[in-house]
């Protein structure tokens, strides 16, 4: 198991992302004009890895996870996925990739059944084939029950599993989950949670960004805590909490990280 | 190319399966054009045939006996004195008081302009403000007019004869330069308007909405996103531009009165074909602008906004092709849209040129190009398309 988890999926070199800030976003941010919102950061993600991405909100995370999407571009550095570079080589990256995030949204007029459809035919998927994915992944999911239902007329759980499956029309073997279970009920967040393990045994690599710790200790081989743009700690799960719950390590590397500043 | 076919399929099922979108924006406009036209001509009708029906009341004063018949059978004359006339007509009782000076017969047989005296003067008291005194004075000033040129006839002009035939265009051909000046300018705000319906929504809303992110991380090349949203975009622009030409097209001849001579025939099918031709032209271009001004925009309300300035460029280029008279010079023809107007302009007055026709679609098929490719640079700005 040791030697599968050292074949590198995902590295992530030097990334650097700055922002203009607008009048009103400089108002909040102390009138600053440029925002560092990625700083330097490096990391490696295996194959077969579930890797966590924690952080406080504004940390970073969705930066990060938009230049892996290929969606913006880094000012310096790069990220290789499957060896391909998310700066040159975005559309072999995003062949590669599924995304799960609520930026992504799904619109309201179609059916789960046409949308993917649709996806399947964008990310060129042999019509059997994308048929036959679409049959397991619906069942899979319950979805082939509200199959033929507007996505505007779906439950906020109906509409993440939709999501999820949408996702995936291309089986990429590198997953990106962002916020994966947020506003889910229980029921329908353990289906999430259950299917990430099973993409794990599958072989994919996935990159799951968080807040929520429970999550990240239940699903994750190895954590990166990024704070400020930058990375605070990054080991496997073990190493990081040291006999200690997550949530302590986490505010313990928060206060180490600033300095000493209390939270 | 095959997913420049899914998103044109995609673009399609979206605006056909709802309903309410292609009803209010193919089926309504053509119907509301058809309808305001077409009683706009009948309302027209109705008050020409109200003029035309209208027997004025008037007293006349001093009646000379040479006018005497025509002026019984054009009014419906009372008896009065100048005074009492003066206030019938304030009180709009009678419609005119017509005042001639006395022995107005014998005055006019002596006056010589030679002589350097003023003229005999004939009155007529009437109140503008009001429709059949109106009527009444131009009834009375046309029929003394005419009485004034028979008294004094030197010499006529284009005398009226059964044979003679002065002006040899036909009804129709008079009504077609006049169409000319106004077609161009509705069929650009008809095609802009259909434009209007489809593209802000499709592009604006989908950004607004955050969907159109979630068609970016696919490996959809982004000018193949570009021209399969601007083709299908174009077809619903012009089935939308064309429901209002038809509406506008059946609604002319009841505008323009029965006399004009107007037809959907007047035009032939090589015309037609022109026509379709310059059109389509014209929304690929007004639609890639609006696509252009929707990608930038956050929402469509803001599109809506931002698009102004592109709908009065094209209002003005219709204005402006009022003013091109004769050949135009074959330069024009490479400004889009202006050459669309030039163009609807020839078509409809008969003096299109294949060389102007041919200049006209291939520039703007070009600067269609163009503002795809702009569009295609736009997808690919995260500053553009995440700015929200």
């Amino acid at each position: 198991m040791e030697e599968y988890l050292k074949e590198e999926y995902l590295k992530v070199e030097n990334l650097t992302k700055t922002f203009r800030l607008s009048r009103k976003q400089r108002k909040t941010e102390g009138g600053l004009i440029v925002k560092t919102a990625v700083d330097d950061l490096s990391f490696t993600a295996y194959k077969g890895e579930i890797f966590g991405l924690l952080g406080p909100n504004g940390a970073g995370k969705t930066t990060t996870l938009r230049i892996l999407a290929t969606l913006i571009k880094p000012d310096n550095g790069d990220a290789f996925i499957g060896g391909s570079s998310a700066v040159h080589d975005e559309y072999a990256v995003r062949s590669k990739i599924g995304f799960l995030t609520s930026d992504l949204k799904l619109e309201d007029f179609f059916t789960p059944d046409y949308l993917f459809d649709y996806f399947s035919e964008l990310y060129s998927v042999p019509a059997e084939t994308a048929a036959k994915r679409k049959a397991e992944m619906f069942s899979r999911f319950g979805i082939d029950k509200f199959a033929s239902v507007k996505v505007a007329n779906l439950s906020t759980g109906m509409r993440q599993k939709v999501s999820l499956v949408i996702s995936l029309v291309n089986d990429p073997d590198f997953i990106i989950f962002d916020e994966p279970t947020n506003g889910l009920d229980v029921l329908t967040a353990k289906t999430v949670t259950d299917f990430i393990l099973e993409l794990k045994a599958r072989g994919k690599t996935v990159i799951l960004s968080t807040h929520i710790f429970s999550l990240i200790e239940k699903l994750c081989d190895r954590v990166g805590i990024i704070i400020d743009g930058r990375l605070a700690a990054l080991d496997t799960l073990e190493n990081i909490t040291a006999g200690k719950s997550l949530e302590e390590r986490f505010f313990d590397i928060y206060s180490q990280f600033k300095g000493g500043e209390a939270l | 190319m095959r997913t420049v076919l899914t998103i044109i399929k995609k673009e399609f099922y979206r605006f056909f399966k709802d309903e309410r979108l292609w009803l209010t924006a193919i089926v309504l406009p053509g119907v509301l054009i058809f309808a305001v036209y077409s009683l706009m001509g009948g309302i027209i009708d109705s008050v020409q045939q109200q003029e035309e029906d209208y027997f004025p009341t008037a007293i006349v004063v001093n009646m000379p006996t040479s006018l005497s018949p025509a002026f019984s059978q054009a009014f419906k004359l009372s008896d009065g004195d100048v005074d009492g006339g003066k206030q019938l007509v304030k009180e709009r009782k009678i419609d005119a008081l017509i005042v001639f000076p006395e022995r107005f017969d014998e005055l006019i047989a002596q006056y010589s302009p030679a002589s350097g005296q003023p003229a005999p003067n004939v009155e007529i008291y009437y109140d503008s403000s009001e429709e059949h005194s109106q009527i009444a004075f131009y009834k009375a000033e046309s029929m003394l007019s005419a009485f004034e040129d028979a008294a004094s006839n030197m010499f006529d002009v284009n005398r009226p004869a059964a044979e003679a035939v002065y002006d040899f265009a036909d009804s129709q051909s008079s009504s077609r330069m006049i169409l000319s000046m106004i077609v161009p300018m509705i069929l650009l705000m008809l095609l802009f308007s259909g434009c209007m319906a489809v593209a802000p929504e499709s592009i604006a809303g989908e950004k607004e909405r955050g969907t159109i992110a979630t068609l970016l991380v696919t490996p959809v090349k982004r000018g193949y996103v570009a021209v399969g949203k601007i083709a299908a975009l174009s077809v619903m622009a012009l089935l939308s531009g064309l429901s209002s030409c038809i509406g506008m097209m059946l609604a002319l001849p009841r505008l323009a009165g029965s006399g004009s001579g107007l037809t959907i025939s007047m035009l032939t099918v090589g015309d037609y074909a022109a026509l379709l031709g310059v059109v389509l032209s014209t929304v690929l271009v007004l639609i890639a602008l609006i696509a252009i001004i929707s990608a930038y925009a956050k929402s469509v309300k803001e599109a809506s906004g931002l698009v102004v300035p592109v709908m009065l460029i094209t209002m003005l280029c219709g204005v402006f092709s009022m003013f091109v008279t004769g050949v135009a010079n074959i330069g024009l023809f490479f400004i889009p849209i202006f050459n669309s107007a030039l163009i609807i302009s020839s078509i409809i007055s008969g003096t299109m040129t294949g060389g102007a026709l041919a200049v006209a679609i291939c520039a703007n098929i070009a600067f269609s190009a163009a503002l795809v490719f702009v569009l295609a640079r736009m997808f690919k700005s995260e500053r553009i398309m995440f700015n929200r």
